[in-house]
């Protein structure tokens, strides 16, 4: 039984950083309809002004993290200016700003490769240690980041439902033709979708990299997020949390009770079989009641 | 409009006159003897392929600056295999094809070497992989040795052999549990070779966790290990990334275990990332950095190029050794041959297939013609202590 919720504790754990990415993937589909495949890069670019911030400059962690997230927000802001914006202004189809974002995703990825290298970067230790809850292991990291996970999560749902800000937001995700026709900024409700995009996704690389090791492929679980948004329901914010921990958990048991060879197997195949009964993922909805 | 036409017709003359001269300038002149370097240049197994070249770049250097190998100047052409088969087979194509070279130094692991086997003895390239450990590297499933594939480091069998025997006999462990790649055939050889010797002294496997290349997160397995009561926790990866994820992640999970590794694990990267969670764990290796007779080398390279050399370098340099000795008997036997020419591929891997007693970089070489592999190459047991490696023993085959 305790290996049992040891394993579930586990999958949590993963899964709270991919409800981070998972969100980040719900919000910019939701308003724009298109995939944001450059997601990846704006981990990385999270991780490494952690890392550097920390290992190189020996600024303390919490301004550090304060840095990194700047920097991912920099960086997505910036990708969304020069690689999205001139297509959305053109009417490009969504297609094309996906391929768009696939390409500034790479261009950044070998950049960082290019400039830092590719080898394995130890994060500075911020919250080591474990605490032991009747036999189950908690690493005291993983419940820092879920916990911020929780935190981030409903400051955005805060400021979505509650602040006129977020009412242009979603406002955008129901249709951004006639919502720029009732006076909204729609360059200013993308800064805001792309700057929030960079706190996620610069937030879960600085997890990862502390979790894992910074490296310039660290954000190949991307792809992970991204299944779980799809499986909660593209463009549902608690469609994408609830995916997450569903696809979290379902890895680590697959992986701790079947073989971790089939894990993806599994994840792929519960995407499948999800998409089969329920077309718009399991808390989606159609196009007029997003977010 | 038709300047419209005309900018676009430029673009294209120069496009044709820059992938023609990239063609051309593939062409051999007769006086150079060329050698490929397929290796793991750039990505996360960067540390791989960096030194080794590196280390090529100098020794060819001082060849050259000699006079060559009677007279014929060495190059080296590197391509980058980012760690992906296909972009190793393709840049063993390549150098046959298109480069025209003698012979081909690399690839570094078993899994494009198994691929690459073949097609070197199809276009009669000697390849000479460096720490492609995997027995099928030279021989394919009959037993039958691929004619023109060698290698400078040993094989698994005799590596799986060594470290069950050292956990039995030296640490008396009994229950081993496994947590291997088993999207590796380097891994899942060792595996199988371990468990072999182990159980047949009596010891027992008592867990078998897999994962696959670039996973990140173990935890699921460890916790099977932990629960499975083993005494022995063998980790068989070809790189460091994820026995340091795996020891970092059982140490937060509570898991304290003797860890036991193969040659895959060295690069000083581990110590930096894991040397605290790895204390007291022992691996396998074929030569050390550590070894006294390196010292000085190791001293000059490191002042000379600002990183260490790694064993990686010092397999290249074995394997560039060794086309040193063969192009040599080779032009002794006919001084005027062409390096470019299928022949001098065929005398050369004759040469290679023959070499006996040959001094190459840390020991002297002598190939198994049934097989093609050194002849009693030993494994060194290393312990990781207060972030260092150390020496503990010596198998001899």
């Amino acid at each position: 039984m305790i290996l049992f919720i040891q394993q579930v504790v586990s999958g949590l754990s993963i899964g709270a950083v991919y409800s981070l990415l998972a969100v980040g993937y719900a919000l910019v589909y939701s308003v724009y309809n298109f995939t944001n495949w450059a997601f990846d890069a704006f981990m990385v670019a999270g991780a490494f002004a952690g890392f550097y911030a920390i290992a190189s400059f020996f600024i303390p962690p919490v301004p550090a993290i304060a840095l990194a997230l700047l920097a991912a927000v920099i960086l997505s802001v910036g990708v969304e200016r020069i690689a999205y914006r001139p297509l959305r202004l053109r009417n490009a189809p969504r297609l094309f700003m996906m391929i768009s974002a696939m390409g500034a995703n790479l261009c950044i990825i070998n950049l960082a490769n290019l400039f830092f290298g590719g080898q394995f970067r130890k994060f500075p230790e911020i919250a080591s240690g474990t605490i032991f809850l009747g036999g189950v292991a908690v690493g005291k990291m993983d419940l820092f980041a879920a916990g911020f996970s929780a935190v981030a999560l409903a400051i955005l749902w805060f400021f979505l439902y509650r602040t006129r800000a977020g009412l242009g937001i979603r406002a955008s995700a129901i249709d951004t033709l006639t919502a720029s026709i009732m006076g909204i900024n729609n360059d200013a409700v993308a800064f805001m979708v792309f700057a929030i995009s960079g706190v996620l996704s610069g937030s879960a690389g600085v997890f990862y990299g502390i979790k894992y090791a910074v490296y310039p492929y660290l954000g190949i679980v991307t792809l992970k997020a991204m299944i779980a948004s799809i499986i909660g329901g593209l463009g549902s914010l608690p469609g994408a949390v609830l995916g997450s921990l569903l696809l979290g958990v379902t890895e680590t048991l697959v992986s701790g009770y079947i073989s971790s060879v089939y894990r993806d197997l599994f994840s792929f195949s519960i995407l499948v079989l999800i998409l089969l009964f329920f077309p718009n993922g399991l808390l989606g909805s159609k196009d007029s009641e997003k977010l | 409009m038709f300047f419209k036409y005309f900018k676009k017709g430029v673009w294209l003359v120069a496009l044709l006159a820059l992938s023609l001269s990239s063609l051309l300038s593939g062409c051999a002149s007769s006086k150079t003897i060329k050698i490929g370097f397929i290796a793991q240049m750039t990505g996360p197994d960067s540390y791989i392929g960096q030194a080794a070249k590196l280390a090529l770049e100098d020794r060819i250097a001082e060849i050259n600056e000699k006079g060559g190998i009677k007279g014929y100047k060495i190059e080296l052409i590197t391509y980058d295999s980012r760690s992906e088969v296909p972009d190793a087979v393709a840049a063993a194509k390549r150098l046959m094809d298109q480069d025209h070279v003698s012979a081909i130094i690399g690839p570094e692991w078993s899994g494009a070497a198994i691929p690459i086997a073949s097609i070197a003895d199809t276009s009669k390239t000697p390849v000479i992989a460096t720490t492609a450990s995997n027995i099928k590297v030279t021989v394919d499933d009959n037993g039958n040795v691929h004619p023109f594939m060698f290698r400078v480091c040993f094989i698994d069998p005799y590596q799986g052999f060594a470290i069950a025997d050292f956990a039995y006999k030296e640490l008396g462990k009994r229950k081993a549990a496994f947590i291997t790649d088993v999207s590796a055939a380097y891994s899942v050889g060792i595996q199988n070779y371990f468990e072999e010797h182990f159980t047949s002294l009596g010891g027992e496997v008592v867990a078998k966790e897999g994962y696959q290349a670039n996973d990140q997160e173990f935890r699921a397995q460890i916790s099977k290990v932990a629960e499975s009561g083993a005494d022995l926790l063998v980790v068989p990866t070809a790189t460091y990334r994820d026995i340091a994820l795996i020891a970092k992640q059982a140490d937060a999970l509570g898991l304290k275990i003797q860890y036991l590794g193969v040659d895959g694990w060295v690069a000083d990267e581990l110590l930096s990332m894991a040397g605290k969670e790895l204390d007291g764990a022992y691996l396998s290796s074929g030569v050390t950095t550590e070894s006294p007779e390196f010292k000085d080398y190791n001293a000059a390279f490191e002042k000379k190029h600002g990183m260490k050399a790694t064993v990686y370098a010092y397999y290249a340099l074995d394997a560039l050794y060794a086309i040193e000795y063969a192009a040599s008997a080779v032009l002794d036997q006919n001084p005027s041959a062409d390096p470019g020419s299928e022949a001098f591929r065929v005398s050369l891997k004759n040469a290679l297939e023959t070499m006996k007693d040959v001094p190459a970089f840390t020991s002297k070489l002598t190939m198994e013609p049934d097989t093609h592999n050194p002849h009693n190459k030993p494994v060194v047991i290393l312990q990781i202590k207060d972030g260092q490696w150390k020496i503990v023993k010596t198998y001899e085959p």
